[in-house]
């Protein structure tokens, strides 16, 4: 059903469109300059030595943090949502791979390497990562502290009360939360965190975001129970082809 | 070894800590800018216009596909091009995977170019994509949209793209270094491949009626182009100085 907001939207000639998109464009070239000052800042940011020796289980078996950047200096992990006792990957982090998938090869290109890294067992990540036809590499840390030190994943004791995430306290029931991890490696093998992002901080990431901020209707998210409800895996869309006329909702 | 400042974990965090400040900042900016988005006015397009889709003939209505809003990402992919454009091809391996979620919250993503549809599918097919991809050849909507000029127009210094006259590096002489190498790898020279342009536009659908509601070009797809945004959060950045990336069948390794 279409919004009554969009119903009495108002229309114009080209001109006057012209005009407001201008007025528009100026506001939009003053965010891109801030989004490049903030990237910019982003890169100013002390690093801290990485001193713990992680041994992660990869598709080939054992490999340690300094392995996954594949001779590469920059290496940036996807704390991808599957807890050891889940039989499928969060929906919303599927939906997150959906968008980086097909581009960790460019990323190659400019020396960095893209991984996910999840504490579910790698036999599972395996077969999950089969199923929705994903190319990226993905290890599990089930065995390690990595995804505790870069908190995204808490202990049942620790979500008794409010967790550490996205650099607050909050109250959380799930035991696994997304976020992205960036690290160095420089010529002598030493290795570095450089960044760490969460919650919102990931936003931008997912394309489709992306491109639902520029349609009409946005993201449509406020009546919803919560914000993605209405995502599904992508096999699981009763519209699978993307093609087919849409049930009205 | 590194020469950049590293610090403790709490000197690390109090750095981190202010530039999460800045970063919501602009998250906000971000939605603000989501909302005035949402509150342009609408033209409504009277014109018809006819284009190629696997499914046969189509009008701009009949791209909705059902739905009631439109994307349209305007491909390069010039009539005389012999491959699509290759920065073009890398924001397309970006959406590709997204664009059935996008068609399960009432957005078709679809992208349209001038080349002839059996190009379009060959390179389709090639790339390994499965959006839907209609060919505008021989009408006037990527003119109409600002993504496609004349070589009058060219020849005349009268191109208006991104909102302004003659202000991108494909309408500079002599033709930038990077402008001259997309154009080859496109199998073409800089003038037919600077014919064409990338850009986003969107479009609503009520009551039978569509209706432009949306522009965009240059830096205004720079969000929409996924590797960017993984390399802004990277030590090195974007790390170019040219044109680097290739169509992901072209990498060496």
């Amino acid at each position: 059903m279409v919004k009554r907001g969009l119903d009495t939207h108002k229309t114009v000639t080209q001109g006057e469109w012209l005009e407001a998109r201008k007025h528009l464009l100026t506001q939009e070239k003053e965010f891109t300059r801030l989004r490049d000052r903030l990237s910019q800042q982003r890169r100013e940011l002390p690093w801290v030595k990485v001193e713990k020796n992680y041994v992660f289980e990869g598709p080939r078996g054992k490999e340690t943090l300094a392995d996954l950047f594949e001779g590469r200096s920059q290496l940036v992990v996807y704390h991808f949502m599957f807890a050891p006792d889940w039989e499928e990957g969060c929906r919303s982090c599927s939906f997150w791979a959906d968008g980086f998938n097909a581009i960790d090869l460019h990323l190659n290109q400019r020396d960095v390497t893209l991984v996910a890294i999840s504490r579910g067992p790698i036999e599972k990540l395996e077969a999950f990562k089969r199923r929705m036809g994903w190319n990226f590499k993905w290890l599990s840390s089930g065995n390690n502290d990595f995804n505790y030190d870069y908190q995204v994943s808490f202990t049942p004791e620790a979500l008794e009360n409010e967790v550490e995430y996205n650099y607050g306290k909050q109250k959380t029931d799930s035991s696994d939360l997304p976020g992205v991890s960036v690290f160095y490696q420089d010529s002598k093998g030493n290795l570095f965190h450089t960044y760490s992002a969460y919650s919102r901080g990931i936003d931008i990431l997912n394309p489709a975001y992306n491109y639902l901020d520029l349609v009409p209707k946005g993201r449509d998210e406020a009546e919803l129970e919560w914000p993605m409800a209405w995502l599904r895996y992508h096999d699981q869309y009763e519209d699978r082809s993307g093609n087919t006329k849409r049930e009205a909702r | 070894m590194t020469t950049h400042m590293t610090g403790t974990r709490e000197e690390w965090l109090a750095a981190r800590l202010e530039l999460l400040e800045a970063e919501k900042e602009l998250t906000r900016r971000s939605d603000e800018l989501a909302r005035r988005r949402q509150e342009l006015p609408w033209v409504r397009v009277d014109k018809e216009y006819r284009f190629e889709t696997d499914e046969g003939s189509a009008s701009l209505a009949d791209l909705f596909k059902g739905r009631s809003q439109l994307l349209v990402y305007h491909f390069m992919f010039g009539p005389d091009y012999t491959a699509g454009c290759p920065s073009c091809s890398s924001i397309a391996d970006g959406f590709n995977g997204v664009v059935i979620h996008l068609a399960n919250h009432d957005v078709t993503l679809s992208a349209v170019s001038r080349a002839p549809l059996a190009k379009l599918r060959g390179y389709k097919q090639r790339m390994g994509w499965t959006f839907p991809w209609a060919s505008s050849f021989g009408t006037d909507f990527n003119f109409d949209f600002n993504v496609s000029f004349t070589e009058e127009q060219q020849r005349q210094g009268r191109i208006d793209y991104n909102y302004q006259r003659g202000g991108h590096a494909m309408d500079m002489t002599p033709v930038p270094e990077p402008v001259a190498e997309l154009a080859a790898m496109s199998g073409t020279d800089a003038a037919t491949y600077g014919r064409d342009r990338p850009g986003l536009s969107a479009f609503v659908l009520q009551d039978g009626i569509v209706y432009h509601t949306y522009s965009t070009y240059v830096r205004g797809v720079d969000g929409l182009w996924g590797m960017y945004q993984w390399l802004d959060r990277a030590p090195k950045g974007r790390n170019e100085t040219g044109p680097w990336f290739r169509r992901h069948d072209e990498y060496g390794n």
